[in-house]
């Protein structure tokens, strides 16, 4: 997730990560992570939730902007087997999310030309 | 990062499946994905039933090639790394086909808890190289290419056996200005220590960076 100032809206959050800001904590599917001062109303403060999550936050200072990485709970790269659903970019530039295709097996590929 | 280089291929078969382009490696973060072909499936309620792993379904014909005589060095070296890419095709397509036939009740078809446990482990390295892969990828589309190399740097350091991170930035400056195809060779170069072959070769080969399906 790519900030120029570290505080943003919880629906940015979410989108862009995949964590849910809750009253009860920060939550990806059946997991929330208490996170006591990451969530004053609808405003997420990103150094708090990614001290919870465990998500590095790295700093460009030249061009001022962040960029906030994906959690380390647990060690692995899934934190639940929730699917995440990023937002991705159909050919005619359109969006595509994974939610779409539900009630349908996916089998999702990355490939690239190189 | 150009999908127009991209869109002739996954077009070529007429795809009557959504193909989609990730820009700023989102998959990377989300599922895990270090490699290509890599795949990750997802049951009918947006659940996970396989975490990201190898997923080619099909015999490349290179493995089967025979390598002539008096190739250039690299090219030679390059043929043979390929020839040694480990097999999994014809027991990931089985398995495919053995979900999509039996759904949860294929042997294929992992609970929660196992999918998670087999995922691609993250240390704090790994994860802040995806931060620095991502600002670089910003900075690259914001500044310019300049403004990404030293953030690519870092996240090949932190995370040396993502190949994504490393083909993505090597194919930008080993690729001419005025191709329609990215450069495949990702040979030595200017900007980064590595490349493609060495990298591959020191590793031992194509396998080190591959995720072998657990069927």
């Amino acid at each position: 997730m790519i900030l120029t100032e570290l505080a943003v809206g919880r629906d940015d959050f979410s989108r862009s990560t995949g964590w849910e800001p809750k009253p009860e904590g920060l939550c990806r599917g059946e997991v929330c992570v208490p996170a006591p001062g990451a969530l004053d109303g609808d405003v997420v403060d990103v150094r708090a939730a990614a001290d919870r999550l465990g998500m590095p936050l790295v700093h460009d200072a030249e061009h001022g902007v962040w960029a906030l990485g994906p959690a380390t709970l647990g060690g692995h790269a899934l934190a639940t087997a929730v699917a995440a659903d990023p937002e991705l970019t159909n050919y005619d530039g359109s969006t595509f999310r994974l939610s779409s295709l539900r009630g349908r097996k996916v089998v999702l590929v990355a490939w690239s030309s190189y | 990062m150009n999908p127009e280089h991209a869109r002739p291929w996954s077009q070529a078969g007429a795809p009557t499946h959504p193909c989609v382009v990730d820009t700023t490696h989102v998959t990377g973060q989300m599922f895990g994905f270090t490699n290509i072909p890599m795949a990750v499936w997802i049951d009918e309620d947006g659940n996970l039933v396989r975490p990201a792993e190898g997923a080619s379904i099909e015999r490349s014909p290179l493995r089967d090639m025979d390598i002539p005589d008096g190739l250039p060095e690299r090219l030679d070296a390059m043929y043979r790394a390929v020839k040694a890419i480990p097999d999994d095709a014809e027991a990931y397509r089985a398995a495919i086909i053995d979900w999509v036939r039996k759904g949860p009740a294929s042997e294929f078809a992992l609970t929660p808890d196992e999918v998670v446990e087999r995922s691609q482990p993250r240390s704090a390295d790994e994860a802040k190289a995806a931060a620095c892969f991502e600002l670089g990828e910003h900075l690259r589309r914001s500044v310019g290419h300049d403004a990404a190399v030293s953030w690519w740097r870092e996240a090949h350091r932190l995370h040396p056996l993502n190949l994504t991170y490393k083909r993505q930035a090597w194919t930008l400056v080993t690729t001419a200005a005025d191709a329609t195809e990215n450069d495949l060779m990702q040979g030595p170069n200017d900007v980064y220590e590595s490349n493609l072959l060495d990298d591959v070769l020191g590793a031992g080969g194509f396998g080190a960076f591959i995720v072998r399906p657990q069927l």
